[in-house]
């Protein structure tokens, strides 16, 4: 709960500062909304030469890129502020500034900085999974929409889990910056995993989990989840949650202050 | 006969370039990843969507072989440099300004080759395209002005930080375009009818999709002559634009920091 309210702090703070700069936040609402228009514009295309793409038919590629931008949104605003170039803030003595505060250094490290902007791409992604939901076959049903919801909060919780993995890198090697190669993995989750060859699909759900950030929940709304789904999902999630603090830990207990 | 001086400067800088960047060779490659990605996904797409199609698996190849040697991060190399002043420095110096950046372009390009090669073997042997010679030498000359058309963009959009903090997202936005209507997204012939001729005669085709498509053979003698007449109108006018944008730029700027 503490931690709820710092992350609330948190957020008031960053929004007050944006909203100081407001050509700013003007300029990247335009830059998402050109982004999502053209992740539409790309499926529209693709679907004037194809009834179906690995079986997803085209409201239901909607209600998934959707999905995607939520999480894409939420990741920019909470995650991707403080994690960038992490292997940078290690090598130059940044990260001792958060050791040194009295709250859990994972937390402060991950979350301490946010750019609420990134919640208009929540917003657009919203807005596209309405959108898309609406032209489904059949309506989805409020058991489809609570089993989207909790699927994306456990993509969430794993992409989360999965950036800060990435990040622990800079602690075994601190002048290798891994940030790219994430957002290039990010990519592959904005279409169906089911397009993939299989062993990169089965690479894409176990091992890089790409496919919980979009492809699940978006199956889950569109096509309703069963329990196993469910629990299978909200298992990885957990499982992605400890592993990020293990490593965390792990790695903190190697680091000796960058700076003197 | 020695080249002239200009040439023999961006030598020593791509030169240059290429060694420094050697030492961030770890770095490199997550970049080659991330200009992979879209094309493989795009890929694996139109695979998926037209099973039956022939050629896709050669054009995405060769539109893999034309994203990392077009690659451009001068809002990278140069507007940060803008930002933090250091274009002092670049101002200084005896020579044209343009010639560091492009400098760095190209060895970035080479790089990007080097590195990108065991991904493109890989790649070629997963989709077995047959590409003729003929086809990939028409296709040469294509990628070379491409290559210019590419830098000139991005040199272009990069100008903008003269005026504006937002140069990265604007360099982002036109590599949204160049991703939706440069044959990325999906193959210029393949775009619905009304946006067909659009897409043919914007610049975003003429610096991707289209050495692609000479090299994979899905033009005639007339789409590659309107092809490279296209490509030589774009280069002229982003020149001349961005010539004129670094007049009035250079004008207005004002060194910050010591």
């Amino acid at each position: 709960m503490r931690l709820l309210r710092l992350l609330l702090g948190i957020f008031t703070i960053a929004l007050q500062r944006e909203l100081a700069h407001r050509a700013n936040l003007l300029f990247a609402a335009l830059l998402t909304a050109t982004g999502v228009a053209a992740g539409l514009a790309a499926l529209g295309v693709v679907y004037t030469q194809t009834e179906t793409l690995a079986g997803w038919r085209l409201p239901e590629m909607v209600v998934l890129l959707g999905t995607f931008t939520v999480v894409g949104g939420l990741r920019a605003t909470f995650i991707e502020p403080n994690l960038t170039w992490f292997a940078g803030t290690v090598r130059e003595g940044r990260l001792d500034d958060l050791l040194l505060q009295p709250a859990p250094s994972i937390f402060l490290a991950s979350l301490g900085a946010c750019h609420p902007w990134g919640l208009a791409q929540v917003a657009l992604g919203l807005a596209t999974v309405a959108f898309g939901a609406r032209g489904l076959e059949s309506l989805p049903t409020v058991g489809g929409v609570l089993a989207w919801a909790v699927l994306l909060a456990a993509g969430v919780a794993i992409t989360w889990a999965s950036r800060v993995l990435l990040a622990c890198f800079a602690f075994w090697a601190p002048y290798v910056e891994p940030d790219v190669l994430y957002d290039a993995f990010w990519q592959l989750g904005r279409y169906p995993v089911g397009i993939y060859h299989p062993a990169v699909r089965a690479l894409l759900t176990a091992v890089v989990p790409v496919a919980f950030i979009a492809t699940i929940p978006a199956r889950a709304l569109t096509r309703g989840a069963g329990p196993p789904l469910l629990i299978g999902g909200l298992a990885a999630a957990l499982g992605a949650v400890l592993a990020a603090r293990l490593v965390w830990r792990v790695g903190l207990r190697r680091y000796t202050s960058a700076t003197s | 006969m020695r080249p002239p001086r200009a040439l023999r400067l961006l030598g020593g800088y791509v030169r240059r370039y290429f060694l420094q960047w050697m030492g961030g060779r770890g770095f490199l490659l997550t970049l080659v990843a991330n200009q992979a990605v879209t094309p493989l996904i795009g890929l694996a797409v139109w695979t998926t969507a037209l099973p039956g199609q022939r050629g896709i698996g050669a054009y995405y190849l060769a539109l893999l072989v034309v994203r990392l040697l077009t690659v451009s991060y001068e809002n990278h190399t140069f507007s940060n440099g803008i930002y933090a002043g250091a274009l002092a420095d670049g101002l200084l110096r005896p020579h044209p300004v343009v010639l560091a950046p492009l400098g760095e372009n190209l060895a970035m390009r080479l790089w990007h080759l080097i590195l990108g090669l065991p991904l493109l073997v890989g790649v070629g042997l997963f989709v077995a395209p047959d590409f003729r010679a003929a086809d990939v030498a028409a296709a040469l000359p294509a990628l070379l002005l491409a290559a210019l058309l590419r830098f000139l963009f991005t040199y272009l959009l990069a100008l903008s930080a003269f005026w504006t903090e937002r140069a990265h997202g604007l360099v982002g936005f036109g590599d949204t375009l160049i991703f939706l209507l440069g044959g990325e997204a999906a193959p210029v012939a393949l775009l619905p009818g009304p946006l067909q001729p659009l897409g043919a005669a914007l610049p975003f085709r003429a610096m991707l999709g289209f050495p692609a498509e000479v090299a994979a053979g899905q033009l005639d003698g007339a789409g590659v002559l309107a092809g490279y007449g296209w490509q030589i109108v774009w280069i002229g006018i982003f020149a001349a634009a961005s010539a004129l944008a670094w007049r009035a730029g250079v004008r207005r700027y004002t060194a910050v920091g010591g």
